[in-house]
């Protein structure tokens, strides 16, 4: 690899302290929020290993959990959606490896609840806010990392019912990738490169699990040579997006790991991650070159730095844990 | 009132972003129409200025289809065609040569 960590360090070191200066735009403790951008945030936390001095933020997030176990889009919401519910329960159960907190154990079993009680019969969500596919793999994540970190959380009854539902949901997503190995939404995915970026890291924890019961080896293989045959010649994907440029140079580090893909992906992994850092503002990142810094994207390229830290290691855990897939 | 540009700075099929009273505003010149837009996607903020021009079936209806995650936006009055929120549209207003929106 030619992108060297003592170049990535300084600039990890100096975006989280930017991303903590602006505490008062993500935190919870500080008033009503957009909750994927505080699951933005919290996620940075858990890979800076800095969740054990923010349990605050932790338990302010489950102060706003709804009685059915769901969350909104806004801490202030009255209703629940599958999406931004998924990405809060899933900070909230990485966050309990350390902080090991019985309120917050008790807020990731009403969110199983929730997940077991709104799965529709073909394996779906749904989420006005999001295409199908959207919808349902992010509660697939977060059964991901139940069955893989949360075995204490539910008893064995449930558990086999997350397994059944989690089985269901990953056939529903596996049955609908295309010829090509992408996945498409005609309304919010025509391009397909997000959707498949997201689907094949979701996707993959089936391959360990199941082994090749649902093909989803080959699966995430033509997933991830989708994503590499439309990478534009500077590196970047989807029209220069650079949420989705990050969302692609992540999934393809943790997959093209699991299935020992690394010599046929490392090139691309680089070239993204070099147009992510060309592109970044003076502080934080911008969804699009040239664009005002954002919040969240500046929490996703703190995330991607942190992760391709993680994937330069030689064990293959340490990348797979950056999912929460493993403790 | 607020002032956007000249007429001809903004060629048909061309679009450009006002800056006016705290809002990003994003203006688009198609056929013989232009139209002035929110530029934050209601759903997750995304910049509807680098979006996608849809011609819908029905003559005379244009969208804009956000970068980000695909929500559409009718260009005239902001619909989302059932999403769960709509953007802010504007009046575009010419005065000889000169446009403005109306905030």
């Amino acid at each position: 690899m030619s992108i060297r960590m003592d170049q990535i360090q300084p600039i990890i070191d100096r975006e989280y302290d930017y991303m903590m200066s602006e505490h008062p735009h993500w935190s919870l403790t500080k008033g009503d929020q957009d909750l994927e951008l505080v699951a933005h945030a919290l996620r940075v936390l858990l890979h800076m290993k800095t969740t054990p001095q923010h349990l605050s933020e932790y338990l302010a997030l489950v102060d706003c959990q709804h009685p059915d176990g769901g969350w909104g889009k806004m801490s202030s919401d009255k209703q629940s959606a599958a999406w931004v519910t998924a990405f809060c329960a899933l900070m909230l159960i990485r966050g309990n490896l350390s902080l090991k907190h019985p309120r917050i154990t008790d807020s990731v079993r009403k969110t199983v609840r929730y997940f077991l009680d709104t799965q529709k019969e073909d394996g779906k969500w749904s989420d006005p806010s999001w295409a199908d596919l959207d919808a349902v793999s992010h509660p697939i994540s977060f059964f991901d990392v139940l069955m893989g970190i949360g075995g204490h959380v539910v008893d064995a009854p449930t558990m086999d019912k997350v397994k059944a539902g989690w089985r269901k949901g990953m056939r529903f997503m596996l049955e609908r990738q295309a010829e090509d190995g992408g996945w498409y939404d005609p309304e919010f995915h025509p391009t397909g490169v997000e959707i498949t970026a997201h689907l094949i890291q979701d996707s993959i924890v089936a391959d360990i699990v199941l082994g090749n019961e649902l093909n989803v080896a080959t699966c995430c293989r033509k997933g991830v040579r989708k994503l590499l045959s439309v990478q534009a010649p500077d590196g970047s994907w989807d029209g220069e997006n650079v949420d989705h440029t990050m969302d692609c140079t992540r999934s393809i580090m943790l997959v093209c790991t699991v299935l020992e893909m690394r010599p046929e992906c490392d090139r691309a992994i680089e070239r993204g991650l070099e147009w992510i850092l060309k592109h970044k503002c003076e502080r934080g990142w911008p969804d699009f070159p040239g664009m005002e810094t954002n919040l969240e994207r500046t929490c996703d390229g703190l995330d991607t730095l942190l992760k391709y830290k993680a994937y330069s290691q030689p064990v293959m855990t340490a990348i797979v844990k950056l999912w929460g897939y493993t403790a | 009132m607020i002032f956007v540009a000249k007429a001809g700075e903004i060629p048909s099929g061309e679009r450009k972003l006002v800056k006016a009273n705290g809002l990003d505003v994003a203006v688009f010149h198609i056929g013989e129409h232009f139209y002035a837009i929110n530029n934050e996607c209601p759903h997750r903020q995304g910049p509807l200025i680098r979006g996608t021009i849809v011609r819908d079936e029905t003559p005379d209806v244009c969208e804009v289809r956000c970068p980000m995650h695909g929500w559409k936006f009718d260009l005239a009055t902001g619909d989302s065609h059932g999403r769960p929120s709509n953007a802010t549209v504007y009046a575009v207003v010419q005065q000889g040569e000169e446009l403005y929106i109306e905030i």
